[in-house]
């Protein structure tokens, strides 16, 4: 991003300085006109009124009005009208007296508090009552769009007559009697549009043949360069700049943040959502409201389905969210700051209004109530941030939509499948699966008769034949199954299962879901003499899954050290095989005796386990084998002709509810966004709402006193809308998400439409033409050009929400094409630039930078979309945050060079290299890059390996182009887009010579005029 | 137009290094406007004078536990393995609660003011007569991640400045040759929010912590070229940083007008200051062998957060204006954060700071430098008074003991206090009015020192905070 570096002000001054003791002779009672009134009021409003309006008056005093500020406070009357020396304010903000004012924030400045005494010397004249509910209707950015005619422009500019914004900007120039400067050369130019359209530099071929074009076209230059600005707009690479701003806006980052900082490896799909978007020139309205509410108003547009990525791109605090206690206070807090989240991005990315202000009370600033802050709250009452599946194929999507219908159906039981089987197709596969049976191992479940813990745990039998571990967690345990079965065993099954009262839903009961069985042991008795009971010996030992270092022959070596372990795939069931030496078999039933030993200590211990038992032959594919419930057991024994109507509709029933489950499980697999979601897999305690859960409005924003249920809802305040949602069933959370979807995207809504043009403007210019981007509000910064905002706004609405046409109509403007050289005399008048007397010089931002470097060195990998590159080694932590190692990460490994916006973006360990380049870390909505200039950001350029690594690219890529001079002039034509001069070379060349040409290029990359786009 | 922010934004734009470099540079340009700046005749302070220049904050990482260090509850003896009953609801974030639990090791009466501390603190019970306790800090949260950020930021949630950060922006730094804040994390690995925790938030990222790893082979990022990079030379980068000088005031010349380009300038000629003093400044071997023995450098198990300690020192003694030293990493174990045993990992958490700590405060003080630095020895929450599992304990918001020494500290007291079980605070204090304290010491009103960001002036305190007027000297 270009950043901007111009600092936040709550309110901008007309004009510099101020005449102390102007009009100091009027009559005191009676205010003069004062050119300057508004001013003062604003100053008032944005330093003054927190304390002194008429809900507050501190100290007794309210200046709300001229009378109450007449009236005086506690220290008598504040000011003596006509008389700045003589008034107690003066004195007070000048701190020549206590209290000092105003009691928060920095001091006056000189030019406010000169502001002030001509004020009260002009007789305090009000030209309005200040504070809350006086004017908040007149408040600019809540007011309707209109559509100014542009001003007419002054003959001696022809070149700004083109462009409807060079009207509105002239005339303001010259009202303040400046002048504009004139178009840049062709390089400078050309290299400012395609840093601000694609982020990256042009090729010394692009520039030659650019200023070729340029130099030759006479009075077409314009064409020439409106030429590249298509070119640039329609290659892909505008996307990925633009995507790059939209993620500093709402605070996307790849993992939770807090203390337990864990990757999310599915948000990317999110990011390449937007670059897609940008590229697509998807209009405005709908780019809001897939993201807000995409699976609710476009449920048949699967893709869209990751513009939720939005609602999620913010922290996730999941110690408060998932491991605490459910039933803690902690985790209620946890919950409203999780939405509160969700409202922020919605009001600052789409609105620019800072509506969590009103999150303790209401806003002290804005028209916005605690309860309507709540009525958004209430919006996002059912959404968590969890991955979210969809089908990108269409084809599948409508195949597992057909599966889940039939497998929903099946759940009406046995007389279904009767309904079914007339059918003949369906009888056809019944039969089909019924064969297939005979091939596998037939797993039957051994119904446990007798279950132990050896240290107290509390084991439960379930309907299923598992048993479940609960109560008391001990350290280590050794639990005994006792089972009889009347079949020859060839082998046993240990099933280890998941259950939603175990952490991470098991299989294990250790925090983590892991589990160590250290021993298995198997003893046989006949059913009828159980004191005959003698080991079973296992030839071999098979698992559906091993953890790294501890795999299932760990359970059978004898050794009390080793066991298995099934991390880190918790959270699904596993099973393991013990194939018996000797099939074992008694006359009148076989009594087991398994013994589980877990003795690896921590709480490794089996959460639910399940025991079955075969008599065939065992092959690995049998592992997970589903085994065959004892009522279709009992089916199976018999012939067809033998079986009931009742018990063909049973088996059935079975079957195809196992050929639904099978064909479900071929599909391909769902992809996962990390995204808003409401349907997704538990995990422990961190669970969909299943519909919405209770919002309050809190006192003082404590999630200890809750007040009254808060109804979803938006903002009232914005002229000509209705602040209350149209939701015909509020209990259906994507419905309140739509409702307030169509409002933000609604065309009456004021907020929106200036916002999004605003921010386009801000980063094209390095300053928004309200330089507050995020804040339409009383403390956010007033437009210094109200009617080209207004314009440009309506201009945007009547093209669809086209960002391409904007982008169009704002670079090929004269306003944008301007030079941006220094004038002392325009510096006098407009130190800041704000009315845009030249072009503003930026910095690069750090994806800029990066890029640029890799394409200089010739090693940009210009490969598009996927899973993020890791710019780190990443290796387990030791608890759920894993350990980052950027230093460790070989700048040329694979996709170490492509482009910035595909780095995996860390929350708290941010990449030191981008990090000292301003690169937000994503904690917080950026909507204006802060550009600071420190030693370490010099030494991260200096040293950073990737900048090393790639002045050697750099050196190698210009060993063709001749001798030390030839070098350094491709250098300088790759690097700044320019032949270098005399001296210039000359230098360099002798330094290359001294040192080496990789040395030369990394002084050409740290060069201020690298760092700089003027 | 004149927007004071810009300005500052100019001259502190070196951020920690050489902020006064530049502000003498711009000032001679007329570029100054009048931000607060350190007033010298508040002794640097910018709303009143500054009892402290410096500040050594101590951070116990997991929470560590009040009632088994400083927190004297002899009630918990008398109720020992009974039910915890205080008459209202009960709960704790990752357990059940269990039965009460006393203090497994014994308390002391120490120094002349008679204040208790338990057997794990030897070292550091001889210094109670410097040392100011707050006993009744309590918290918002009971989990790691908000109470962690609440602490070091004053807000549960991420993204808001620190403190080390505020007082870079605030004050600026005390030397050119070395940052303004310095973080040195605990050898093991960063605490729980890891970088977060010091984080610059909305503040301009010249105000974050500089993390030095003291016990790495490259304790400070991009210090120094990459050792592989054999093509950088002494010569070459000497005859590397004339010629980009050159290069720069060339382009200089004909890009008049904006400060941003010096500014840069200056950045690298401080960069290669930054790369001579910080060597210097963190190697411990320069101490006497007395010295590096009082933190208890080469003897196990305090080695390494010795060298937190002693760097630390090094540091303030050469202009750093923050330095934050970790203690304990995120995680099950080695840290506060001591759930399944009371009884054996707080006491080995203790051996490792104990000694250093105390020889810190030893040392500070032999030096005259105790009396404008000031030390602050904190933690995110407390302990429960009722057990987890057998004899661990979970975390408490309900109350905590933080103290401070030094720099207009009036040793040798406590303030505040918990209830009879060292459940809940009784007094009230909390971070917000450790923060105020702090702020007050270096001669800042924490109601003024502000912020605008998102539409909110932004304070460290939020809207909270008073300052503890009884623990000043």
């Amino acid at each position: 991003m270009r950043a901007c570096w111009f600092p936040i002000v709550a309110f901008v001054l007309s004009g510099v300085g101020c005449r102390e003791g102007a009009g100091a002779a009027v009559d005191p009672p009676a205010p003069s006109v004062f050119a300057r009134t508004a001013a003062v009021m604003q100053l008032f409003e944005s330093r003054c009124l927190q304390c002194h309006d008429s809900r507050k008056s501190r100290g007794g005093f309210d200046l709300s009005t001229r009378a109450k500020l007449l009236h005086g406070g506690e220290s008598g009357p504040a000011v003596v009208p006509g008389s700045a020396p003589k008034s107690l304010l003066m004195r007070l903000v000048r701190h020549q007296q206590e209290p000092a004012m105003p009691r928060q924030g920095q001091k006056l400045t000189d030019e406010q508090i000169a502001l002030v005494a001509a004020w009260i010397d002009a007789g305090v004249p009000y030209d309005r009552s200040l504070g809350k509910g006086n004017d908040n209707v007149a408040w600019w950015s809540l007011q309707p769009v209109k559509k100014p005619i542009p001003p007419s422009v002054d003959a001696k500019y022809p070149e700004w007559s083109r462009n409807p914004i060079d009207a509105f900007v002239l005339a303001k120039l010259q009202a303040a009697k400046l002048t504009p400067t004139p178009g840049a050369e062709p390089r400078t130019l050309l290299r400012r549009v395609y840093f601000d359209l694609i982020g990256l530099p042009p090729t010394p071929e692009e520039m030659d043949a650019f200023v070729a074009a340029w130099d030759s076209a006479g009075a077409k230059r314009q064409a020439v360069y409106e030429h590249v600005v298509e070119r640039l707009l329609s290659s892909p690479h505008y996307g990925e700049r633009w995507a790059r701003h939209w993620m500093d806006v709402v605070h996307f980052a790849e993992t939770h943040g807090h203390d337990q900082d864990v990757p999310r490896e599915h948000a990317w799909p999110y990011r390449d959502y937007l670059i897609q978007s940008f590229n697509a020139d998807k209009p405005y309205a709908r780019f809001i409201q897939e993201q807000i509410a995409a699976d609710v108003l476009f449920p048949d547009d699967a893709p869209a389905t990751t513009a939720l990525g939005f609602l999620a791109a913010g922290p996730w605090d999941e110690s408060s969210l998932k491991d605490i206690r459910e039933d803690s206070l902690d985790r209620k807090a946890g919950q409203y700051i999780d939405r509160d989240d969700m409202v922020g991005t919605v009001s600052l990315a789409f609105l620019s209004t800072t509506v969590q202000c009103a999150r303790c009370h209401d806003h002290k600033f804005d028209p916005i109530s605690q309860k309507e802050y709540y009525g958004m709250q209430a919006v996002f009452a059912g959404v968590d941030r969890a991955n979210r599946a969809y089908d990108p194929d269409p084809g599948v999507r409508a195949q597992r939509l057909a599966l889940q219908k039939r497998k929903q159906e099946l759940q009406g039981g046995a007389p279904v499948a009767a309904r079914l089987l007339k059918d003949a197709g369906v009888a056809a596969r019944v039969s089909a699966w019924e064969q297939g049976l005979a091939k596998n191992a037939g797993w039957k479940v051994l119904d446990p008769v007798a279950f132990a813990s050896a240290e107290g745990a509390t084991l439960k039998k379930l309907e299923d034949g598992s048993v479940l571990s609960g109560g008391t967690k001990p350290e280590r345990d050794t639990y005994t199954i006792e089972a009889v079965s009347s079949d020859t065993i060839t082998a046993l099954r240990l099933e280890t299962l998941t259950d939603d009262s175990l952490p991470h839903r098991g299989p294990g009961r250790q925090d983590n879901g892991n589990l160590h069985l250290t021993e298995i042991k198997i003893a046989a008795a006949p059913a009828g003499a159980p004191m005959k009971r003698q080991p079973v010996a296992v030839a071999r030992a098979l698992a559906d899954f091993n953890q790294d270092g501890w795999d299932i022959a760990k359970a059978l070596d004898g050794q009390r050290g080793t066991a298995w372990g099934i991390y880190p795939a918790v959270g699904k069931p596993h099973a393991a095989v013990f194939v018996f030496k000797e099939p074992v078999s008694f006359p009148g039933g076989t009594r087991l005796t398994v013994t589980l030993e877990q003795l690896h200590g921590g709480g490794h211990l089996i959460g639910r386990a399940r025991l079955s038992a075969t008599s065939a032959a065992v092959t690995s594919a049998d592992i997970t084998l589903q085994p065959l419930p004892p009522h279709v057991q009992a089916i199976l024994t018999k012939t067809a002709r033998e079986r009931t109507e009742a018990e063909r509709a049973t088996l059935a029933h079975y079957a195809l509810t196992q050929i639904v489950d099978a064909e479900l499980a071929a599909l391909p697999k769902p992809r996962l966004v990390y995204a808003a979601a409401t349907d997704f897999q538990a995990d422990g305690s961190f669970r969909p709402a299943k519909g919405c859960r209770a919002v309050h409005v809190l006192k003082r924003g404590d999630v200890r006193f809750p007040l009254a249920p808060a109804a979803p809802g938006a903002l009232g305040a914005v002229s000509g809308m209705d602040g209350a949602l149209r939701i015909a069933d509020p209990s259906k959370e994507g419905q309140r998400r739509a409702a307030l979807a169509r409002w933000v995207s609604d065309p009456k809504n004021a907020l929106t439409w200036r916002s999004i043009v605003n921010r386009v403007w801000h980063y094209h210019f390095g300053r928004g033409l309200v330089a507050t981007p995020n804040d339409f509000g009383r403390l956010g910064a007033t437009p210094s050009h109200p009617e080209l905002l207004d314009w440009l706004t309506a201009t945007f609405q009547e093209d669809g929400g086209s960002l391409k046409n904007l982008h169009r109509r704002i670079v090929t403007s004269a306003a944008y094409m301007q030079d941006s050289r220094h004038r002392d005399a325009a510096a006098r008048i407009d130190a800041d630039n704000v009315l845009l007397w030249r072009m503003n010089v930026q910095r690069l931002d750090a994806e800029s930078v990066r890029d640029a470097v890799l394409q200089i060195a010739g090693k940009l990998d210009l490969t598009m979309g996927g899973p993020s590159v890791k710019h780190f080694q990443q290796s387990p932590g030791i608890h759920r945050t894993p350990k980052v190692d950027y230093q460790a990460f070989d700048p040329d490994a694979p996709g170490g060079q492509r482009r910035s916006v595909y780095r995996f973006i860390f929350r708290t360990v941010p990449d030191p290299f981008m990090d000292a380049l301003d690169c937000p870390d994503a904690s917080q909505f950026t909507a204006t890059r802060t550009v600071s200039v420190t030693a370490l950001q010099a030494l991260a350029l200096l040293n950073d390996p990737f900048m090393v690594r790639m002045s050697e690219h750099f050196a190698k890529r210009l060993a063709g182009a001749g001798d030390v001079k030839q070098q350094v002039r491709q250098a300088y034509r790759l690097a700044l887009n320019r032949e270098p001069a005399e001296r210039e070379a000359t230098l360099l060349e002798k330094y290359a010579t001294r040192h080496g040409m990789a040395n030369a290029c990394r002084v050409l990359l740290n060069s201020n005029e690298f760092a700089f786009i003027p | 137009m004149t927007h004071p922010q810009a300005r500052r934004d100019f001259l502190w734009s070196l951020g920690g290094l050489g902020g006064i470099a530049l502000a003498d540079l711009l000032a001679r340009q007329g570029l100054l406007a009048d931000p607060p700046r350190p007033d010298p005749a508040f002794n640097g302070g910018l709303h009143h004078r500054a009892r402290a220049k410096r500040v050594i904050q101590l951070f116990m990482n997991g929470g560590a536990s009040q009632i088994d260090t400083f927190d004297y509850k002899p009630l918990l003896t008398r109720l020992h393995g009974q039910r915890f009953d205080p008459g209202e609801h009960v709960e704790a974030v990752t357990s059940t609660p269990g039965n009460l639990m006393r203090c497994p090791f014994p308390f002391r009466r120490h120094g002349q003011c008679g204040r208790w501390v338990s057997s794990v603190f030897p070292h550091l019970a001889r210094h109670v007569d410097d040392i100011a306790f707050l006993m009744g800090v309590k918290s918002k949260s009971n989990v790691h991640g908000p109470a962690s950020y609440l602490m070091n930021t004053g807000f549960i949630l991420p993204g808001f400045p620190c403190l080390g950060a505020w007082l870079s922006f605030g004050l600026g730094n005390l030397s050119d040759n070395l940052p303004t804040f310095v973080v040195l994390p605990d050898a093991r690995g960063l605490p729980y929010n890891n970088q977060g925790n010091f984080s610059p938030g909305f503040l301009p990222a010249r105000h974050a912590g500089t993390m030095i790893r003291v016990n790495s082979p490259t304790p400070i990022a991009a210090l120094h070229p990459p050792q592989n990079a054999r093509h950088i030379t002494r010569a070459s980068e000497a005859d590397g940083q004339t010629l980009l000088r050159e290069l720069n005031q060339q382009h200089l010349l004909q890009n008049p007008g904006d400060s941003r380009l010096e500014a840069r300038i200056a950045g690298y000629e401080m960069a290669a200051r930054l790369q001579l003093h910080a060597t210097e400044a963190l190697d411990v071997t320069r101490e006497t062998e007395a010295t590096q023995r009082l933190y208890g450098l080469g003897q196990s198990p305090m080695e390494a957060f010795a060298r937190s300690c002693l760097t630390a020192r090094r540091l303030v003694e050469r202009g750093v204006r923050f330095v934050q030293v970790w203690s304990g990493a995120s995680g099950a174990s080695n840290n506060w954060d001591n759930h399944t045993s009371i009884l054996d990992e707080l006491p080995a958490m203790a051996r490792q700071t104990d000694q250093p700590i105390a020889a810190l405060l030893t040392d500070l003080k032999s030096r005259g430098l105790l009396e404008d630095t000031l030390v602050v020895w904190s933690t995110e929450f407390g302990r429960m008074p009722f057990t987890q599992g057998v004899e661990g304990r979970d975390h408490n918001g309900g109350t905590s003991v933080g103290w401070l020494a030094g720099a207009g500290v009036r040793g040798g007291m406590a303030v505040g206090e918990s209830d009879a079980w060292g459940w809940k605070s009784v007094s009230g204090h909390d971070v917000h009015d450790v923060h105020a304290t702090i702020l007050h010491l270096l001669g800042i009103d924490h109601e003024r020192l502000t912020y605008r960001h998102n539409g909110s002036d932004r304070r460290l305190t939020d809207v909270h905070g008073h300052v503890v007027h009884e623990v000043l000297s």
